[in-house]
């Protein structure tokens, strides 16, 4: 085994020679992660902000159930979908399993509690500001939402982020309905976990190196907003 | 002073509110019409249902008895026609928007045009006298310019009626005596018709043209005093004989209304 700065040269190698097979993973990894974000958002934005601003007999409910969901095991979301798009499952005639949309699928039901929930979360709050204001201008509660989600959006933006990092950085189940395969489903996750039990440490590496990159500007601008929002809600108090 | 044109009409109005610890009146028995024009200001003390009055008329609130019209429609419907601008008792502006940004809020809702908006935002900005600060954020402001935007933005969609619940009571007297003066001033140019919740006399006898003397448990009108002093009121009517009686009469009113409690 060679050192882990040789390892890690190599690595760099890999990255700044724009090394094609490297480059292609990254691609597939933003590709169905910023795909399945999206689709995320397009389902639970509107859910969140109905959960927001609705008044409807089992809402309290739901949203606990939401928030619980927020930290659903990636395993068991991959098992699940498996289950699903399996041949033998209710939509095993997609024949979806081992595709990047398996993927998609798997990751949409990761991220968008996320989303839903943070949705809720910053939309039930501005409600609270703006609701008196809006009615006296003769908003109906419904036709308040584009309003809420409009003036919201820097913190809906965060929750979109978080819901990227979520997905980016999943492993568990984009293996299970992926499959992993070579050129067809193999993401940053997956390539640095089967890369790296076959010793194989500078393609891990470079994918490490790429992945932790992503992860810290995407935290880092989600709490550069944060802040940035912080700091204007304290002045105005 | 003749022409009497009707906008709001309060018949034998009554508001209970249902608590834990039993029914609660805030208002009971308010009769009380309001002309076009008109600048009502209601003060009494606290529990005495002026607010609760005021948003009654916004349709904040809904009366458990009795009539209520506003524009010779109910109460809703005038609130859904957009038919009054309200400024609330804080200021109430967003901090991630600026002042022209808030302002425009009722704009963008309504669905003005881009040009209209900027005209309109411009125009209220003017006279609130506020102009510049547009591109301010509410923290920039001290709190008297914040509460004149946030009645800019009242006054953004030129509704007839404009509601105002106690603007001015977290202001010192030496910023509130200006806004009095610059709204007697907005008002004359304007010629809106203005609900004004106040707690202070000297601030309800300068402004209005009639003032509505309320007294708690249950919420009721106590008096309703006709204004002789004339529409124009430079700052010093306040030591004339006439601003001085019609206060007094509001102060015996205040004092009767406590008296039986």
């Amino acid at each position: 085994m060679q050192g882990f700065a040789q390892e890690f040269t190599m690595a760099m190698g890999l990255i700044l020679s724009g090394d094609p097979e490297l480059w292609a993973i990254v691609l597939l990894s933003l590709r169905v992660s910023l795909m399945a974000v999206l689709i995320a958002a397009a389902i639970g934005m509107p859910m969140g902000a109905a959960l927001a601003v609705g008044r409807f007999p089992g809402r309290r409910v739901a949203i606990v159930l939401l928030n619980a969901l927020m930290g659903l095991p990636p395993v068991v979301v991959g098992l699940m979908v498996y289950l699903m798009l399996s041949r033998s499952g209710p939509l095993g005639v997609l024949e979806l399993l081992y595709t990047p949309t398996a993927m998609i699928v798997a990751q949409v039901v990761l991220v968008t509690p996320i989303i839903a929930a943070l949705t809720r979360q910053t939309v039930e709050m501005l409600d609270a500001e703006y609701a008196e204001q809006l009615r006296s201008l003769g908003v109906s509660r419904l036709a308040s939402v584009p309003t809420l989600l409009w003036d919201g959006r820097v913190a809906l933006l965060t929750a979109l982020l978080a819901g990227f990092g979520r997905a980016i950085a999943e492993v568990g189940a984009v293996i299970m309905v992926g499959g992993n395969i070579n050129h067809v489903t193999r993401v940053m996750t997956t390539t640095i976990a089967l890369e790296t039990s076959k010793g194989n440490l500078a393609l891990a590496l470079a994918l490490g190196t790429i992945l932790i990159g992503i992860a810290i500007g995407v935290t880092g601008t989600v709490s550069l907003l944060g802040a940035r929002n912080g700091q204007q809600e304290m002045r105005h108090a | 002073m003749d022409n009497h044109e009707e906008v709001i009409r309060a018949d034998r109005l009554d508001l209970t509110f249902q608590t834990n610890d039993g029914p609660v009146h805030a208002l009971r028995d308010v009769n009380l019409t309001i002309d076009k024009g008109d600048f009502v200001s209601f003060i009494g003390p606290s529990g005495c249902g002026k607010t609760t009055f005021l948003r009654c008329i916004a349709a904040l609130e809904t009366p458990t008895g009795g009539m209520l019209s506003v524009n010779g429609m109910t109460a809703d419907e005038a609130r859904r026609a957009r038919a009054y601008g309200y400024v609330f008792q804080a200021a109430g502006l967003y901090p991630w928007r600026t002042i022209a940004g808030n302002i425009r809020l009722p704009l963008e809702i309504m669905g003005f045009s881009r040009d209209e908006q900027v005209r309109r935002v411009n125009d209220v900005l003017q006279l609130v006298d506020l102009e510049g600060f547009g591109g301010k954020y509410p923290w920039q402001l001290s709190g008297g310019m914040q509460q004149r935007a946030s009645i800019a933005r009242a006054l953004s969609f030129d509704a007839d009626i404009l509601l105002m619940d106690e603007p001015f009571g977290a202001l010192d007297e030496i910023v509130r005596d200006h806004l009095n003066e610059q709204l007697l001033a907005l008002w004359a140019r304007t010629g809106k018709t203005i609900g004004f919740v106040t707690h202070s006399i000297p601030e309800a006898v300068y402004l209005s043209t009639r003032i509505v003397v309320m007294s708690p448990r249950p919420g009721r009108i106590t008096d309703v005093i006709e204004s002789p002093l004339p529409r124009e009121r430079p700052l010093d009517i306040r030591e004339s004989p006439e601003f001085i009686e019609i206060a007094h009469r509001v102060r015996e009113g205040l004092r009767a209304g406590h008296g039986d409690v």
